[in-house]
């Protein structure tokens, strides 16, 4: 809300920049920021309108003469449909600012001399909205005389610095004038002083015909109205409009008017109808019936259901209670009879009316944070005063209650002690007492023991914890010295997951692979793309996009993403990881459990074009050996086994291998289809994923250090052809299994199908190394053990040896 | 001739020959030639039975240092001509090093995992454990447990993604404050943790906003845990993360689960304080939220208020590093566009 200087100064002293209170009301209290109206602008008087003619060469266009407090009138020609003789209008001189940089010349309109513009409000920068309806098409026409020649922005309010605070919710105390001059009060040590509301108590009769039903007063604690008759409407005094349309509200009549204003000033809004527009003479708040129709007072037409609070007469709708008035019985200028409703509704059930109906307002926005119960009759007691010297009505009723709970001030007990300790600041109790007082709040100290007593405009507090928050913000943050926590030592650090997590990351950055993040949420399609998992969705219940629907199942799709919009701006080289968590549903269960996966693309080259190398491009090996270095690193207790499959939906059927540890499925790794590739435009592209939770949980290796060797290795070349069907991993298998304690090392060195070789058949080549640390080995020892390797592969695999 | 003249027109010649030799082979061949079993000098020398024996003694001291004078000749020669070679060698071996290598790459970590790991290393330095958390979390534990009822107005700041009426994806790290406090032994010292992860919120991506993003939350509980411990321990986190000079503020805020609670503006490490168009010309840039535990918090949590305190700070990764590295848009972290995530080699 945004709090203007001129009105504060009725209550507080103010000898303060709104930039300075801006900034101290920040530190202290409620984030705000200073508003200087009427910056740019000169130049504005008002002007009395002392003659008027039709332009001789215009239809539409009047010569007026115009008193503006110079010794001579000037000579102005208007076009709007509104203007007449002794009007008090808005003059912009010659050379006046405008906003938007537009500016004000005296020049000849149609042949005549015009020496200034009569303006509207809006052109001097009231929005269209705020402006009084009259007034929408045309100049704007003061209500009252004002002396010519006066500033028009001062006489308007339209240069009135204002401090726009931006209250978290807990301080809607400051949404009304009163609670914000307590809370800049306090700030500067000024107790603000108040005007009580005063009415007429002539007018007042002791009966009145209305009464009032409120069904469930625990959504409706308090619930009052008072009733003026025969009132006058028109329009409010300026005071009265500048103070409303400084706070973005419209100035409509002088009944609807004092409402609003009352709310500004109380924060309590107040509700006001048409008396003769009631179906009878009861009023009753109860929820709505689902399907009720209701037709806003803008016009817009609503169907309500029963968690709506309506305000009733008969069957007919006057309100949504704390959100909005219907058009039955709005208050317009035939209105003779006046009935102003001040009341607390549940702050849920109108915020959840206002969000369900789109009518967020001034009036839902204070009922959703709270307002002051105790202060719904002074409110009420104060717009029937506003509304009775506005309209002069002859006859006010007394408060007629719906419902009523009385306002109790909140106790809080706490301990100086302990109030200094949460602070970690040791201030004298008077120091305390001092700050609570310029609050308002009543204190009472026995020894340690503090009792603070919150008037119920404060009603967010109620803790000691509350009664802390106040003592230091005023004190001021800034006089609080920073210490570090004093307990016990701790020893800090990742989990054992997390470290493993941190090592494998470690391992792919040292591939040369970049790290990117994903989102987690995505469309059906790509879930469904790379359920390798083959788990059950986890879909929110209302996605905003169906880009942002499913929980990932694998974190390839993003992965694919990623390459796609890179060798979209011609990043074709790209080398990319991702460790991040997948849902995994189980049947019958709501919860995911999350499993941290890390998974790569590979795709483009791995070696570039360049003065002394040739392009390489990226094959499935290149990708193996990443997955192989990272493996080594998990360092697990476990032999892994590439196994070809082509069970993996879009990864190609022939080049794609799943990863088993000991027996255990950990991941896989593949090129992607090329339907696939081709769907979302990417070159070929290689992926590996593997489940991180999984190999945490994998026995470790259990190093013992051994010498280096001293004694020499013997190798032996093994060249075969065998069916090219055979598998060569499950040939080293074999080749292992025969070969003896001392076989250390088979690496394969050739790999040749085709021109002279048997068709169906490969020729393979491999390098044995044997070595035993113990000893040299004899050649007879080697040869006996490379004859077992080479029967078996015989035998097993029908190979021919080369 | 007499011997001794024979032997000094020997030196002569052969230092001379020395000297003029080109090649390292010239040298051996020289060596072999005058100095060897066959040479001239070893031939001369057998004229020594022809000489008084008075003198030989004499003729055979000057033989002696002819040799000598000739080896030393071809020794000097043989280095300066290995010289010659080395540096002939180097020559031909100069390479153009401003030719570019081939790439030897090493990877670069996403900025925010940098940015979040920085900060977790900080904390690890002070004692903190770093717990993770779920993503997946009951309604219980992101609101309810931190004093956010249903139908608090709280909830409108943060609109969630729900899965279930009482499963939602979390929208604050802070969902791990409950958990991390139930499960705590207080007889085994204080609880110090940070919890960095993702959070989601039901958000239109913009340029500021994003549905995904991340946050760290830090939560101390202890028996003696102030406002000015939360000052302190902030202020060592801002200068750590934004330079040694940096002083920050608090200001008051609200937080259902802390009490009090406090916004903290750290001043402006661009243009130190002075005003500039990173913090507004305000010389503060807002970081943090932070606050003291609020006692139903602990409560909820069965831990006595009356008796233990605590701190809660959240963070978010995501405005660290567009503040750090003047990033203007947050869905640049998520596009991963590698020439975007490489600018960051090494940052942190």
């Amino acid at each position: 809300m945004k709090i203007s200087v001129n009105w504060l100064k009725e209550y507080i002293p103010v000898t303060h920049t709104v930039d300075e209170m801006a900034n101290k009301i920040s530190l202290t209290g409620i984030e705000s920021a200073p508003v200087h109206n009427g910056e740019g602008l000169d130049k504005l008087v008002v002007g009395h309108i002392t003659s008027i003619k039709p332009h001789p060469d215009s239809d539409h266009l009047n010569i007026t003469t115009v008193d503006v407090g110079e010794d001579e009138d000037k000579q102005i020609v208007c076009g709007a449909p509104n203007v007449a003789n002794d009007q008090y209008v808005i003059v912009a001189l010659h050379g006046a600012h405008l906003p938007e940089g537009k500016r004000i010349k005296r020049g000849k309109i149609r042949g005549e001399e015009s020496d200034g513009m009569i303006c509207g409000l809006d052109e001097i920068g009231v929005p269209v909205k705020y402006v009084p309806e009259a007034y929408h098409n045309g100049i704007y026409v003061f209500p009252e005389a004002v002396t010519p020649g006066t500033d028009a922005l001062t006489a308007l309010g339209l240069d009135d610095d204002m401090v726009d605070m931006d209250i978290t919710p807990n301080r809607a105390d400051t949404l009304g004038m009163r609670g914000a001059a307590w809370e800049i009060g306090a700030t500067y040590d000024e107790k603000p002083s108040f005007t009580d509301a005063k009415i007429d108590e002539s007018k007042v009769k002791e009966n009145s015909d209305l009464t009032i039903e409120v069904e469930n007063k625990e959504l409706v604690p308090d619930f009052m109205v008072r009733v003026l008759k025969n009132v006058t409407v028109g329009e409010s005094p300026l005071w009265m409009q500048r103070r409303l349309w400084n706070q973005n509200i419209q100035p409509v009549n002088n009944v609807i008017d004092a409402a609003n204003y009352t709310m500004i000033e109380y924060g309590q809004p107040i509700q006001a109808y048409d008396l003769d527009k009631l179906e009878n003479d009861s009023i009753t708040v109860m929820n709505a019936h689902s399907g009720d129709k209701f037709t806003v007072d803008d016009g817009t037409n609503k169907v309500l259901n029963n968690n709506d609070l309506i305000v009733k007469s008969g069957d007919e709708i006057l309100g949504l209670a704390g959100v909005a008035g219907g058009i039955n019985a709005r208050v317009t200028a035939e209105t003779k009879n006046v009935v102003l409703e001040s009341a607390v509704f549940d702050g849920a059930v109108v915020r959840k009316a206002a969000q369900r109906h789109d009518l967020r307002g001034d009036a839902s926005n204070r009922f959703e944070k709270g307002v002051d119960n105790g202060a719904v009759s002074d409110a009420l007691l104060r717009a029937t005063q506003l509304v009775d010297e506005n309209t002069n009505a002859d006859e006010i009723s007394q408060e007629i209650v719906g419902s009523y709970t009385e306002a109790k001030p909140t106790v809080i007990q706490g301990k100086i002690s302990h109030i200094n300790h949460l602070m970690g600041l040791e201030l004298s109790s008077d120091e305390i007492l001092n700050i609570l007082d310029r609050l308002g709040f009543e204190t009472k100290l026995d020894g340690d023991d503090l009792t603070v007593t919150v008037p119920t405009r404060r009603w967010d507090m109620s803790i000691e914890a509350d009664v802390v928050e106040e003592v230091i913000r005023i004190y001021g943050y800034e006089n609080l010295k920073g210490t570090l926590p004093a307990g016990m030592e701790t020893a800090g650090g990742y989990s054992p997951k997390r470290e493993f997590s941190n090592r494998l990351r470690n391992i792919l950055l040292g591939q040369g692979m970049d790290e990117v993040i994903n989102f987690a949420l995505m469309n059906k399609q790509e879930a469904a793309d790379f359920n390798v998992i083959n788990t059950n969705y986890t879909k929110l219940l209302h996605p905003m996009t169906e880009d942002h629907e499913v929980l990932r199942t694998s974190l390839i799709p993003g992965l694919i993403n990623n390459v796609a919009y890179n060798q979209a701006r011609n990043n074709n080289d790209i080398s990319i990881f991702e460790q991040a968590r997948i849902f995994d549903r189980k049947d019958g269960v709501d919860r995911p459990k999350e499993v941290e996966y890390i998974a790569g693309a590979v795709s483009g080259n791995i070696a570039m074009d360049s003065w002394n190398t040739t392009a390489k491009a990226v094959d499935f090996y290149n990708v193996k050996a990443i997955v192989e270095e990272l493996l080594s690193f998990a360092n697990l207790d476990a032999d892994f086994d590439y196994v070809a499959t082509d069970k993996i939906s879009n990864l190609h059927p022939g080049q794609t291998a799943e990863i088993i540890a000991d027996g255990q499925a950990v991941g896989f790794i593949g090129k992607l289809h090329p339907d696939y590739q081709k769907e979302h435009s990417i070159n070929d592209t290689f992926v590996f994923e593997l489940n991180v939770d999984t190999l945490f949980g994998m026995e470790k290796r259990n190093v013992q250090a051994q010498t280096a060797p001293k004694y020499p290795s013997v190798s032996r070349d093994l060249a075969i052809l065998v069916g090219k069907d055979i598998e060569s991993g499950t040939l080293v298998k074999d080749i292992f299994a025969n070969g003896g304690k001392y076989l250390s090392e088979v690496n394969i060195f050739d790999v040749y199908q085709g021109k002279n070789i048997k068709s169906n058949h490969k020729s393979l080549g491999y390098h044995l190394e044997f070595l035993n640390p113990e000893a040299t080995l004899t050649d007879d020892q080697v040869e006996k053990a490379f004859d077992i390797i080479k029967d078996s592969l015989v035998q097993k695999f029908n190979v021919e040896i080369r | 001739m007499s011997l001794n003249d024979k032997l000094k027109d020997l030196r002569a010649n052969g230092i001379d020959e020395a000297k003029r030799a080109e090649r390292i082979q010239e040298l051996n061949d020289l060596r072999v030639n005058l100095l060897g079993k066959k040479g001239p000098i070893t031939k001369a020398l057998r004229g020594m039975k022809d000489v008084p024996a008075e003198e030989r003694p004499e003729i055979g001291t000057l033989a002696n240092n002819v040799k000598q004078d000739i080896q030393s000749a071809i020794e000097e020669k043989m280095e300066e001509l290995n010289r010659k070679i080395v540096a002939q060698k180097l020559e031909e071996e100069t390479i153009d090093v401003t030719l570019p290598a081939q790439p030897s790459k090493y990877g670069t970590r996403h900025i925010l995992n940098q940015t979040i790991e920085d900060i977790e290393e900080f904390f690890i330095g002070l004692g903190y454990r770093v717990d993770a958390g779920n993503e997946v979390e009951e309604d219980h534990y992101n609101f309810e447990r931190l004093n956010i009822p249903q139908n608090h107005p709280a909830r409108d700041m943060q609109d969630t993604f729900y899965l279930t009426d009482e499963l939602l994806m979390r929208t604050q790290t802070s969902a791990q404050e409950g958990r991390d406090m139930e499960s705590h032994d207080f007889s085994k010292g204080p609880l110090k943790v940070i919890s960095p992860g993702v959070v989601y919120r039901r958000d239109d991506d913009d340029a500021t906003h994003s549905h995904q993003f991340h946050q760290i939350e830090g939560l101390v509980v202890d028996k003696n845990v102030s406002m000015a411990d939360l000052k302190g321990t902030l202020e060592a986190l801002c200068r750590h993360v934004f330079g040694a000079e940096r002083e920050i503020r608090f200001r008051p805020s609200y937080f259902p689960f802390t009490e009090p609670s406090v916004e903290v503006d750290v001043s402006c490490f661009n243009c130190g304080g002075k005003g500039c168009r990173i913090c507004k010309y305000t010389g503060w840039i807002e970081v943090l939220g932070a606050g003291l535990s609020h006692p139903n918090v602990l409560e909820m949590s069965g831990i006595d208020s009356t008796v233990y305190s605590g701190f809660a700070f959240g963070l978010g990764p995501e405005r660290f590093a567009m503040l750090k590295y003047g990033v203007n848009d947050i869905r640049d972290f998520y596009l991963n566009d590698v020439r975007f995530l490489e600018q960051f080699k090494g940052v942190n």
